[in-house]
């Protein structure tokens, strides 16, 4: 799965589909998409308020 | 009688990456070379259809910056890859008949001038994709 890095080729951390004819090596080695999973979201825990 | 003009801004992407921004000519030579069949008899020359011979050729700012000209270009030379055109942004995405859309699918990038530079002038190059038939897309 490609992941696009770049805005000149579409919306970035989203999936890139190569067309048949795409040089998608050309593309890695340019560092305009990237091969690495979208990083999800750390969570963070919200502090439970006490009541009295 | 009425016409009809445009402004020439067209929409280009190379290889799935849009550089519409660093483009300034773009041409698609569109050829069916011609074989001549005339014969014996014949009081004129004619000629029937060979094989497309297809080429396009723009000319790009140069811009060693990421992802711009040179990191999105180098690569390709020696490689047949994709080329889209379009007389507007809008006919690149969705094409009709207004704004259509033409496409090199596979077309041979033979070379590139990675240094093409002039004292006091920005850089640009030309680029020559050829091969491939063209596609028009309308819809």
């Amino acid at each position: 799965m490609y992941i696009i890095v770049s805005p000149r080729i579409g919306n970035p951390g989203e999936a890139f589909v190569p067309a048949e004819e795409t040089n998608v090596q050309a593309l890695l080695d340019a560092g305009l998409i990237s091969t690495d999973a979208p990083k999800k979201a750390s969570k963070v825990k919200s502090e439970t308020s006490e009541q009295e | 009688m009425a016409t009809s003009v445009y402004l020439s801004n067209p929409a280009i992407k190379i290889n799935s990456v849009d550089l519409t921004d660093q483009c300034t000519a773009a041409t698609i030579t569109y050829t069916v070379e011609a074989l001549e069949s005339t014969a014996f008899g014949d009081t004129a020359r004619k000629y029937t259809a060979g094989l497309q011979n297809n080429q396009i050729t723009v000319t790009l700012y140069q811009s060693y910056a990421a992802s711009e000209t040179e990191a999105s270009i180098y690569n390709l030379v020696g490689t047949s890859v994709s080329i889209e055109l379009s007389p507007t942004a809008a006919g690149l995405a969705t094409p009709s008949a207004t704004a259509p859309k033409y496409t090199l699918s596979a077309a041979y990038l033979e070379s590139h001038t990675p240094i093409n530079a002039s004292l006091g002038t920005l850089s640009t190059i030309d680029l020559v994709f050829q091969g491939s038939a063209l596609t028009k897309a309308t819809s």
